[in-house]
């Protein structure tokens, strides 16, 4: 009986809505971004790569580490993703390195982790723990202390924490030796490694009183013992930038040395086993500065003079050989400081670039020099391109990819990074393609509602209409009716209709302005990123319809960055007018000053709505404190929205500042409560804030304290979800089986917080509902804690509460590992047909006390990151849970599975009625439900729901590195014919009968006739 | 600086001797025949803060498992693998795998233990979605209902031709039945449930006593006829 039950429970959430294949790509889209690179660090930064023999079988690749902790592998030819590994959130790329057709990457603390992948495909060959990440060694930045070198057999070297060299076989990655520094010297930290055929050259840096000195360790290749190891005579100030290897692996005769810069000259060591060479100048010039461009392996980099004239110097048996010096390279205001890079061809011939921004031309300015061409007295080739920096901000990285076709001419291939985030290739001066990365790292975005398509009418209502004006007008507006009414009888025959698993694409006429689809499934998404760009995406296949590039204020001298908080949106399409957002930044500048600046623009366009920046130039803010702010919130009066913001010292700053907005707001003042985190990190607490009505001296509202939570001694405030303000709700009660009515418990102050005590001794995390207008508590309950991490994701929707944790205890008798998630209604009184009316109580009230709690846990079959529900227009359709999950898949969970209410055995007829199914602990996890299906949602961080204009359906973006949107609908679309609906079958139908009245009508005529004569 | 060195040292010694390193493999089947098919994928334990990621030959390898007993499972975008129970212990014995049903409790373990290193195979792959739902004619007319409506059509027009070709009596008794059904409809639909019910129950006494009637009337008839034979007898 109980599998009868399961089995019809299944049945039953299985016949939901799912996707059919033919509707990918049609109702959703998906975004695979990269991330933006790591450009800090020579090991990270993109580079390119042949992959394969060398020759004409291998092609290129742009390799790069980023961000979003991914390594991935872009085809340069068309700026799709090749492949992509991600890597473990706590586990941070610290360097990769690529030699034929595998690619070695090490991450983790100190270097912790080795892992083996295929260049080519990305498959994951091998993984290696070097030591436990617990024992790593931490680095600013965390790239020193780990580096890795091949062999010619394709053997890895590789030093990790600083102080361990390992020798790890390319094929299978099993550790033929390691040698670990012994104790005396571990304070040297060794960051490169040179290898020969016969002996491995451990390169460190030991601290002596102002500055660095050299250490070498050499080991045997074969065994990994110890040769000889010692200091090198040197005196380094800059660790990281100041030295590094250099060997020549086309020329053996070449010396593998050491190079830095001490005292304004170029120094050198040549490595041999037994270290006993002597630590040789490089005469000629004073130099400020040495570059490894990346040619460290082919003996060459760059050696900048005072004035900033670059070199490039090129190792040679007997010392180095100046072979170049880029001509007007000196610091000039004419151009911006230059970006200098080396470059490979197909057949391994080194290049060196430089590219700079020319403040003259407005242009970028890109010299490639090659130093074998011209009979090897080696030759320039310069050109400019268009680089868009109004939109792409600025330059930061460059790396190059160089051919050399025929005689003297020389093609370059440029992968820019830059400012925006952006990945750029451009072919000699043409643009190839361009990723906007950037997007991956989305903090803030909102879905504004589009307007609708305006019709085009000719005349509008004019008295003095003569009538031939009007037959003329009336001709005219008939014009298109042939058309109209052959597209009518096409629609009526087809049955061809806009359907809810339709695109909201619009069709390719690109000149008709922005305008929503049918449904109102086409919305603009505004975005703003970390890199400090503001995006307007098409939410019907991601286009970026417009982009601004944040001007900084008064910070743009020095520099600084733009961080969003918060957006809103202040104006929507039912207002009457364009729509508009405010985005709220903290502007730090480079000087440590923090401002919080608004945005304010045009969601259509992009446009400034205040009118200050012009369309093509920088987005110029609104400094409207001289300060961080602690909260920030949009107030609505009726039509009037405006945003509030809260400064230090929690005085009021409206925006706009008119004076509609200010009495709007001291009307609203009685009504607002603000709860804040208040408090010493691990002692923070939860103070309530009323508004004062009267005006301080400061010409400012100023919010005082009015309670104050605390919390038990060493659990700290984690996180705080309120509930939606505005959100719809379409029934007050829920009716049961019996007749009988529990009424939704609606507070609109209610909100979760989770605390922790990650210092205690045994560590715990709680889950609390507090009411925010006076600090209540009305449910409170007690968590595990995993490894005194507290990791409780919490949505908080109506009445409706639901947290997720894991539960790793192993002790008890009944005790499962598992993730849970507990599902928690509430309702108002103590029960069945208690009615307190919780939505507009007042919040001094005794009664918001009073509620009725229903909960129950259920076992997730995987761990999610995210967790929100849907919303819809009304409220009317059931809210299903949406989470974005551990294997990067974006899935709902039904509602009624997630019921409190179901009952432990077998239903009763009543509660058949309500649609309850007996309680199973474990919630089926349907495929048919992963709204994401084929795509590998990396990285969610954020899901934004957002109601469509049919109520039955809900939108869904997720962003934080990938980005996807999709359409759900929890109860299926009831609202529009479904897809299935068969319009044939009921023409065929209707035929078919009144084919049957035409053939026996005669025959019944010709019966009763019958009848009348012989009867 | 030396002594914390030192005892960072002999930590990492004794955690060493304390801790397994877990391995294991995935059975390349037809249901995921490559690394290229299964995607990036890890085989994790617990809430995954240990883990080991699949390599191209199937391996995997979790290093540093302390001592306890964790739920092994693989973290894969499209397909679904079992969950095993995995005890590892302080000795050197090697670890236990066994099956695990998710939800179930922990303790009693399961009697079946697997071998080690552990054998994991991808049993289903994920199928995200549902099939369209298309227009077909011959399929319209297949299905049951389709065929009630033709075959009730069928009966209604051949109706009057099967009743002429009836015998008078069956027509008789199809008629009154046909009449007390029509009753039962109409009171149904007027909403008045308990008349239609009472209306089939008076109709089901009707038919009984009728039936006892016909009963009554037959024993006479017998009794005549025995009578008869007596009479004839005599």
């Amino acid at each position: 009986m109980h599998l009868l039950w399961l089995c019809t429970a299944v049945i039953w959430i299985t016949q939901t809505w799912a996707i059919q294949a033919s509707e990918v790509g049609v109702v959703d889209w998906h975004k695979p971004l990269v991330g933006v690179p790591l450009f800090g660090a020579l090991t990270t930064a993109p580079r390119f790569q042949r992959v394969g023999n060398a020759g004409a079988k291998s092609r290129s690749l742009l390799f790069t580490a980023s961000s979003g902790n991914i390594l991935a592998a872009i085809d340069p030819a068309d700026g799709e993703i090749a492949w992509r590994y991600v890597f473990e959130d706590n586990e941070h790329i610290i360097g990769y390195k690529h030699h034929g057709e595998v690619v070695a990457a090490v991450s983790g603390a100190g270097g912790a982790t080795l892992r083996l992948l295929d260049a080519a495909t990305g498959d994951l060959l091998a993984e290696k723990r070097l030591h436990k990440p617990e024992f790593g060694r931490l680095f600013d930045p965390a790239t020193i202390g780990t580096t890795i070198s091949f062999d010619a057999e394709g053997d890895i070297y590789v030093v990790s924490n600083a102080h361990i060299a390992r020798r790890v076989d390319g094929k299978t990655g099993e550790v033929k030796w390691g040698w670990t520094a012994p104790d005396q010297s571990s304070l040297v930290a060794y960051s490169k490694i040179v290898t020969t055929p016969t002996t491995v050259y451990l390169i460190g840096l030991a601290k002596s009183f102002a500055s660095y000195t050299i250490h070498v360790t050499a080991l045997s290749t074969t065994t990994g013992e110890l040769l000889t190891s010692g200091h090198i005579p040197s005196s380094i100030s800059d660790g990281l930038t100041d030295f590094f290897e250099l060997r020549d692996v086309k020329d053996a005769s070449v010396p593998p040395r050491i190079v830095w810069i001490e005292g304004g000259s170029v120094r050198y060591f040549t490595l041999t086993p037994e270290l006993k060479e002597k630590p040789m100048g490089f005469k000629g010039a004073t130099y400020k500065n040495i570059l490894d461009i990346g040619l460290s392996e082919y003996g060459q980099f760059i050696a900048l003079r005072e004035d900033g004239t670059a070199r490039v110097l090129r190792s040679v048996p007997e010392g180095f050989r100046q072979i170049w010096e880029f001509a007007e390279s000196a610091n000039s205001p004419k151009y911006t400081a230059s970006k200098y890079v080396g470059a490979l061809d197909m057949d391994g011939r080194s290049y060196v670039a430089r590219v700079y921004w020319s403040n003259v031309y407005k242009k970028a300015v890109v010299h490639v020099f090659a130093g074998h061409l011209a009979e090897g007295k080696g030759l320039v080739s310069g050109y400019t391109f268009p680089f868009e920096t109004n939109v792409h901000g600025v330059l930061s990285h460059v790396t190059v990819e160089a051919a050399n076709p025929e005689g003297n001419t020389i093609v370059a291939r440029l992968a820019l990074t830059t400012t925006t985030g952006a990945i750029q290739l451009w072919q000699h001066d043409r643009l190839q393609w361009a990723r906007e990365e950037g997007l991956a790292d989305m903090k803030v975005a909102e879905l504004v509602e589009l307007p609708e398509r305006k019709i085009t009418t000719s005349q509008v209502g004019d008295e003095e209409e003569s009538f031939g004006d009007r037959l003329v007008r009336q001709l005219s507006d008939a014009q298109n009716f042939p058309q109209y009414a052959a597209n009518f009888v096409r629609r009526f025959v087809t049955g061809s209709y806009a359907s809810a698993s339709s695109s909201a694409a619009p069709s390719a006429n690109a000149s008709e302005p922005l305008a929503r689809d049918e449904f109102g499934f086409r919305k603009m998404i505004v975005a703003a990123t970390a890199h400090g760009k503001l995006y307007g995406i098409d939410s019907a296949n991601g286009a970026v319809l417009w982009s601004r590039v944040f001007g900084l204020g008064w910070a743009a001298e020095i520099g600084g960055q733009v961080i969003p908080v918060k957006m809103f949106v202040t104006r929507t399409v039912s207002d009457g007018d364009a729509p508009q957002v405010v985005l709220v930044t903290q502007r730090k500048a480079s000087n440590g000053l923090m401002d919080t600046v608004l945005f304010h623009v045009d969601a259509l366009t992009g446009e400034d709505a205040r009118g200050v920046s012009a369309s093509g130039d920088l987005l110029q803010g609104f400094d409207i404190i001289a300060g961080p702010i602690v909260e920030a919130y949009m107030l609505r009066n009726g039509p009037q929205k405006f945003v509030v913001l809260l400064d230090e010292f929690v005085q009021v700053h409206i925006y706009p500042d008119t004076a509609e907005n200010k009495e709007a707001f001291r009307q609203l003042v009685p009504s607002i409560h603000i709860p804040l985190r208040t408090g010493a990190p691990g002692e923070r607490r939860l103070t309530g804030h009323r508004i004062s009505s009267e005006i301080e001296f400061t010409g400012k509202h100023v919010a005082d304290i009015a309670w104050s939570l605390g919390f038990p001694a060493g659990e700290d405030v984690l996180s705080i979800t309120p509930r939606s303000p505005h959100e719809p709700v379409a029934s007050l009660g829920k009716v049961l089986g019996n007749r009988t009515t529990l009424y939704k418990y609606l507070n609109p102050n209610l909100m979760a917080i989770v605390t922790g005590s990650p210092t205690a001794v045994t560590p715990k995390c709680s889950l609390y509902l507090v009411d925010g207008a006076k600090g209540t508590i009305l449910y409170h309950v007690a968590l595990p804690s995993a490894e005194g991490a507290c990791d409780v994701k919490v949505s908080l929707t109506e009445n409706w509460l639901v947290y997720q944790y894991y539960d790793g205890d192993a002790s008890g008798v009944q005790s499962t590992k598992s993730h849970r998630v507990a599902s928690v209604e509430l309702y108002e009184g103590f029960g069945i047909d208690q009615k307190t009316r919780s939505s507009d109580l007042s919040s001094f009230s005794n009664e918001t006390t009073a509620l009725a709690v229903f909960e129950q846990a259920f076992i997730l079959p995987r761990g999610i990151n995210v967790i929100t529900t849907t919303s819809t227009s009304n409220g009317i359709t059931i809210k299903d849970l949406v989470v974005a999950s551990e294997t990067h898949q974006i899935q709902s969970f039904p509602r009624r599975v997630l019921d409190p209410r179901r009952p432990m055995r077998k239903p009763t007829n009543q509660e058949m009625e309500e649609w309850l199914i007996q309680y199973d602990p474990i919630v089926y996890d349907d495929p048919k439900r992963v709204l994401s299906h084929n795509y590998q949602v990396v990285g969610t961080k954020h899901i934004v729901t957002s109601p469509a204009l049919l109520e039955s359906t809900s939108l869904i973006f997720a962003y934080g590195h990938d980005l996807f949107f999709t359409r759900i609908a929890p109860s299926n679309t009831f609202d529009v014919l479904s897809e299935s609906f068969n319009k044939a079958q009921l023409v065929l139908t209707i035929a078919g009968l009144a084919l049957a009245i035409i053939i026996t009508k005669p025959m019944v005529r010709r019966k009763r006739l019958r009848e009348r004569w012989y009867d | 600086m030396r002594l914390p060195l030192t005892l960072l040292a002999l930590a990492t010694s004794c955690c060493t001797t304390l801790a397994v390193d877990l391995k294991g493999r995935v059975q390349w089947n037809e249901l995921c025949p490559s690394l290229g098919d299964l995607g990036q994928a890890k085989a994790i334990l617990d809430d995954g803060r240990l883990h080991g990621g699949i390599t191209r030959d199937g391996s995997f390898e979790i290093p540093d498992v302390s001592p306890g007993t964790y739920i092994l499972n693989v973290v894969s975008h499209d397909y679904q693998f079992d969950k095993l129970r995995v005890d590892v212990f302080e000795t050197e014995s090697l670890p236990e795998i066994r099956p695990y049903i998710p939800g179930t409790p922990l303790s009693p373990p399961s009697s079946v233990t697997l071998p080690y290193p552990i054998l994991l195979t991808p049993r289903v792959k994920n199928d995200y979605f549902i099939p369209r739902q298309s227009f077909n004619l011959m399929g319209m007319f297949q299905s049951p209902m389709m065929l009630m409506m033709l075959v009730m059509g069928g009966v209604m027009l051949a109706m009057p031709y099967i009743l002429k070709t009836m015998d008078p009596d069956a027509l008789q008794d199809f008629n009154k039945r046909q009449a007390r059904i029509g009753a039962l409809q109409s009171s149904l639909q007027s909403g008045d449930l308990s008349g239609g019910l009472s209306a089939l129950m008076t109709s089901g006494q009707e038919e009984s006593s009728a039936s006892t009637g016909a009963a009554k009337q037959a024993t006479p008839s017998s009794s005549v006829k025995q009578r008869g034979g007596k009479n004839r007898r005599r």
